[in-house]
């Protein structure tokens, strides 16, 4: 790739990057969020046209999305041969496909099911199936895009092993990733990007995770406020709850947070916390019981669908959720001023960067907009707080920020409970850390306790 | 929170020189020039008293259903069914109306509350079954036009019968229960003045009150106001409720103001062309009075155009759909914006 | 008596059912590949009122056999049309498909309408004109050609199952109905797959039309449609998006047209509106039913 520059209204994702990828080799391309380089491997592989610049292969190019591209109600065979589906005549010559299916992930190491329903599959083995689907078509460059987010430990050292593999038999590999530690065991080369632009082009064996991590910030991270003494107090009870269905259930979880606290729970996406979530927010039905005497605030996972008007101005946001509270709705009306205000104060504390309050939100980046719903959900100085994946997709000036009001909500006596995706801010945050596996808490620790390889067990399902 | 009229300016430029192209083109075949065409409706609408009168008439019967379907539009909801709700409280009018003995200042609140009442029932109706069954309100409420059809039908030409005349109608309205006409002679009544009034209310929900944000929510997020306190199941039949109280307030102001009295053929379709003035009038209440206006003289002319050509009242329907079609682009062409993925 | 009664039944059940069953298929073809089509009903009445003008014209100089034959034709291509014209609006313009819908249902009506006063002169409706032709089929009451259609009906239904179910197009079409950005990583192009789709299910409800025209009852009238085409849209929910569920669900409507028919005159205590809103009012209760536990594709109605 030479000199690739493109545009989105707002922002240069992407500002005249040169990038060589070779046969054999594992690159890697790091960046926080926000960095441009999901957009960057989008180019490479073709589904968007860079503004400038040339994307030369020698061959076909794949790519293995972060969000997988699959069809949940098609089997595995169906959507692995889509567009390349082998015929008898007018119609699909459907035992080809699978033998076909079956022989291609032999040969990769894989185990797959071709008749299985995508959709019933758990996160890891979906992840095999958009791999495979790449790999059916025999690219000579293959993009991975944050390709180990969903996966268990295990799960990570056999897909290495596999892209390794690969790479040894003359494909040419780029994984876009923020997992520090994956770069610095798996890959060959690494290529830094920061604000669109490449920063920097590091040989692995010659430099470390701090290294890479300050040209990803271009200086030192920002640090997160202090953990400070609180007295702890009953909050949160849930007592053997069992909600959701499927593989992504909660299955009889036990746990309690106090206030003044925050317990982290750590696990692969896939594993029952979005249906625990969401009984704790009383958006699903549940068995068992869970005590709370005060309104939860909550962080959903997803910004744009569960927290935010997207078309709705900061003001407008501002009150959502809060709509019917004493103080906003007055009789019939809801206080206008009142919204403002809030607004004004939710941008100062929490540095959301915006022209003015009457924006549409979904012209602010992730990392603002992020801020906005953190911010509201903290307003009111809340009891219990349920913060799912908070800092997902934003930049880590926003993150760190976002980190910082929590752990200060949690000094001042708030009971939070944090479910994260991501191990490091897990680790950063939490007082007590639970693990889920399989819908149920596998592991208990104390910040005391903390043993990493512990923990990655019990995430992967092993015992500690 | 007044979404501007400004950001949909290409397509309402496009779609005001396609209907003047269409016209023309209706004229031309009808055998008068488009000069002599256009001369000749704008003096049939607004050429004088009675003229801007009548023209004012059929602005107000499309500015009820219009601003119904504005309610339910906003909320996310495709309240189709605004002909049968206009005719159920047209028919609830009649009913009522007939045999309510009163003076006047009770009788007529009374009988525009009925029909308020009437399309109240048959929009929350379709409402219900959205939040009870999760069906689809598009048909829905477009099987509920029929049935009101057949119901009304059956109800004019049985049990409701007027005694005194020949057609299936009800009983004629006694003259206390007519809403007084603006224009003395005319179709126009205060019915205007009520439905400018909505509008203004309507308006005024829309931004200042919690059901208005709850219901703007809704429309443009779901998730996120099904995540947010918002009660979804009772929000979907009141909005429905609402929007269709609203269309059978027009349907009644037909019965008591022009008609005075009521049978199956009072509305050529305004809760279908009401559509149109929606979308015009961009789901804002205070544009769709001026949507409406346009519309009503569209309707006025083609009345004309029908008296005087010939030409069935279907021709405007042409337009109108042709209207529709441009103003469904409106998304293209104000939010095609690349979302950068991070 | 009863015995004669309940076999008039059935057969009718399925002469009404046709018309419904064609454009139930094309719902199905269309939601499939992730329009919604709420333009059925215009495209039926475009069918209806195009196979009418034809045969009227073309008769003459054809004759009574290949006249009316033509009209269908030209009748299926006016479907086809409008169904291209959605499908443009929805893959080229983005724009709301719902709303999209609405005004091709108004504007085909409109055309239909007063192309009726261009063409014959009249308003409402036209006179009668020569319909599909060929030996009577004596159970059926119905003209061959009338026959031929009916079982082609049923013919398509089968076929739009195994292309759906069992071909490549069928395949991608599923995809791009539930997934489209799948199947452009795919390589494919989901916008053609969906154009051609709705094109099609265009041509269906344009076949059904012009069945119930110049195969049923030989003229259009403004509102012959009925309603029949959003009827086809609950059958489709009520079917569960699949062809034959679909056509299940539009006999059993068609069941309600028939029983109306057939009971008028023996049965009075029923009024004849009640009997005239049953479809409706099935088609109702058939979507109270089912729909809180049916699941559209994915994509429906989504732009990509």
């Amino acid at each position: 790739m030479r000199g690739i520059r493109k545009a989105y209204p707002g922002v240069v994702a992407v500002n005249g990057v040169d990038l060589d990828l070779y046969p054999g080799e594992i690159h890697a391309l790091v960046g926080e969020n926000g960095a441009g380089k999901s957009t960057l491997s989008n180019i490479a592989f073709g589904e968007v046209k860079a503004d400038a610049g040339t994307v030369k292969a020698n061959g076909s190019v794949g790519l293995v999305h972060q969000h997988f591209e699959l069809v949940g109600r098609l089997r595995v065979w169906q959507n692995i041969v889509l567009g390349r589906e082998p015929r008898k005549g007018l119609r699909i010559d459907e035992a080809a496909a699978r033998a076909m299916v079956t022989a291609l992930a032999a040969k990769n190491g894989l185990e797959i099911d071709p008749d299985a329903f995508v959709e019933d599959l758990p996160i890891g083995v979906q992840q095999r199936v958009e791999l495979l689907r790449e790999l059916e078509r025999e690219p000579t460059v293959l993009l991975l895009d944050e390709p180990t987010a969903a996966l268990a430990p295990a799960e990570i050292d056999a897909f290495f092993a596999t892209i390794t593999a690969l790479a040894k038999r003359g494909t040419a590999i780029m994984i876009v990733t923020h997992k520090l530690q994956e770069v610095i065991a798996y890959s060959h080369k690494i290529s830094v990007m920061r604000h669109g632009e490449l920063v920097a082009k590091l040989d692995t064996y010659s430099t470390s995770v701090d290294d890479i991590a300050r040209a990803m910030v271009g200086g030192d991270l920002p640090p997160v406020a202090e953990r400070e003494p609180t007295t702890l107090a009953p909050c949160l009870t849930i007592d053997d709850v069992t909600a959701g269905t499927g593989a992504a259930r909660a299955d009889g979880v036990t746990l309690q947070v106090q206030s003044g606290e925050i317990v982290g729970i750590a696990g692969v996406e896939g594993n029952g916390q979005t249906a625990l979530a969401d009984a704790i927010a009383k958006m699903i039905d549940y068995e068992g019981v869970i005590g709370l005497d005060s309104k939860p605030a909550i962080v959903p996972q997803d910004r744009h669908r569960e927290a935010l008007v997207m078309s709705w101005s900061i003001v407008d946001n501002a009150v959502l959720g809060r709509q019917h509270d004493p103080g906003i709705q007055k009789g019939l009306l809801l206080d206008g001023t009142r919204a403002r205000r809030d607004a004004e104060a939710i941008k100062e504390r929490f540095d959301v960067r915006a022209a003015n309050l009457d924006v549409a939100v979904k012209t602010l980046s992730g990392g603002n907009q992020q801020k906005i719903v953190v911010g509201r959900a903290l307003i009111d100085d809340p009891k219990f707080v349920l913060a799912y994946n908070p800092t997902r997709g934003i930049d880590v000036g926003a993150a760190a920020l976002v980190q910082s009001r929590l752990m200060q909500a949690r000094n001042a006596g708030a009971a939070i409970l944090l479910i994260s995706f991501e191990l490091d801010e897990i680790l950063t945050l939490a007082d007590r850390i639970l693990v889920m596996y399989r819908g149920k808490v596998v592991g208990n620790f104390t910040r005391a306790q903390v043993d990493r390889a512990a923990i990655g067990r019990l995430m992967a399902g092993s015992a500690a | 929170m007044k979404r501007a009229l400004n950001i949909a300016r290409g397509p309402m430029v496009l779609t005001l020189l396609l209907v003047i192209v269409l016209m023309s083109i209706v004229m031309v075949i009808a055998g008068t020039t488009p000069w002599e065409g256009f001369a000749s409706l704008l003096s049939g609408t607004l050429g004088g008293p009675r003229e801007i009168a009548e023209t004012l008439a059929q602005t107000t019967a499309l500015l009820f259903p219009a601003l119904g379907i504005c309610l339910a539009f906003r909320a996310g909801l495709f309240n189709i069914g605004a002909e049968g709700q206009l005719l159920l409280g047209g028919l609830t009018a009649g009913a009522i109306g007939a045999h309510f003995a009163g003076p006047g200042w009770i009788a007529i609140p009374v009988v525009l509350a009925s029909g308020f009442v009437g399309g109240a029932l048959w929009g929350a109706l379709a409402g219900w079954m959205k939040s009870r069954f999760n069906a689809n309100e598009i048909i829905s409420t477009l099987m509920l036009n029929y049935v009101a059809l057949y119901l009304a039908n059956y109800l004019v030409s049985g049990p409701l019968k007027s005694p005194v005349a020949t057609g299936s109608e009800t009983a004629p309205l006694p003259p206390s229960v007519w809403l007084p006409a603006l224009v003395p002679d005319t179709r126009l009544t205060v019915a205007l003045l009520i439905a400018i009034a909505i509008a203004v209310l309507l308006q005024f929900v829309f931004t200042r009150t919690v059901f208005g944000y709850e219901l703007r929510a809704l429309g443009e997020a779901p998730e996120a106001a099904r995540r947010n306190h918002v009660n979804i199941g009772r929000l979907t039949w009141l909005v429905m409720g609402l929007s269709g109280a609203i269309a059978g307030l027009g349907g009644a102001a037909i019965v008591s103001g022009e008609l005075h009295r009521f049978n199956t053929q009072l509305s050529p379709g305004y809760g279908f062309t009401a559509i149109a003035v929606a979308l015009v009038g961009d789901l804002n209440p205070l544009w769709i009075c001026l949507a409406a206006f346009g519309f009503g003289i569209l309707e006025a002319g083609g009345l004309a155009m029908q008296a005087s050509a010939n030409i069935p009242e279907m021709a405007i329907h042409i337009i109108e759909g042709i209207i529709i079609l441009v103003l469904a682009a409106r998304r293209y062409v104000t939010t095609r914006v690349e979302v950068p993925a991070v | 008596m009863t015995q004669s009664l309940l076999v008039s039944l059935l057969v009718l059940t399925i002469i009404k059912s046709v018309p419904i069953v064609y454009a139930t298929l094309g719902g199905v073809i269309s939601e499939r590949s992730g329009v919604i089509n709420i333009g059925l009903e215009g495209m039926m009445i475009a069918g209806a009122f195009t196979s009418v003008v034809i045969s009227n014209l073309v008769t003459p100089s054809l004759g009574p056999a290949f006249g009316p034959l033509v009209g269908l034709i030209v009748g299926v291509g006016a479907g086809a049309f409008i169904g291209w014209v959605l499908g443009v609006a929805a893959t080229k313009f983005k724009v709301d498909q719902i709303v999209a819908g609405i005004g091709i249902n108004i504007l085909c009506g409109g055309i239909a309408g007063y192309g009726t006063f261009l063409v014959f002169g009249l308003q409402g409706a036209s006179p009668s004109v020569p319909a599909l032709g060929g030996p009577n089929i004596g159970f059926l009451d119905l003209h061959a050609g009338a026959t031929a259609l009916l079982v082609f009906a049923f013919v398509c239904s089968m076929g739009l199952s195994w292309l759906i179910y069992k071909t490549p197009w069928g395949l991608r079409v599923q995809a791009c109905g539930e997934n489209p950005h799948a199947v452009k990583s795919a390589g494919l192009d989901p916008l053609k797959s969906r154009l051609r789709a709705v094109t099609i299910s265009g041509a269906l409800a344009g076949l059904g039309g012009a069945f119930l025209a110049i195969g049923e009852l030989n003229l259009y009238s403004d509102g012959m449609t009925a309603g029949r085409g959003f009827i086809a849209l609950a059958a489709v929910i009520f079917g569960r998006w699949t062809p034959w569920g679909a056509t299940g669900a539009a006999v059993f409507f068609g069941f309600f047209e028939a029983l109306e028919t057939v009971l008028q005159g023996h049965v009075s205590w029923l009024p004849a509106d009640a009997m005239q809103a049953l479809p409706y009012v099935a088609a109702l209760v058939a979507l109270a039913g089912v729909t809180g536990r049916v699941r559209a594709p994915a994509a429906d109605g989504v732009p990509f």
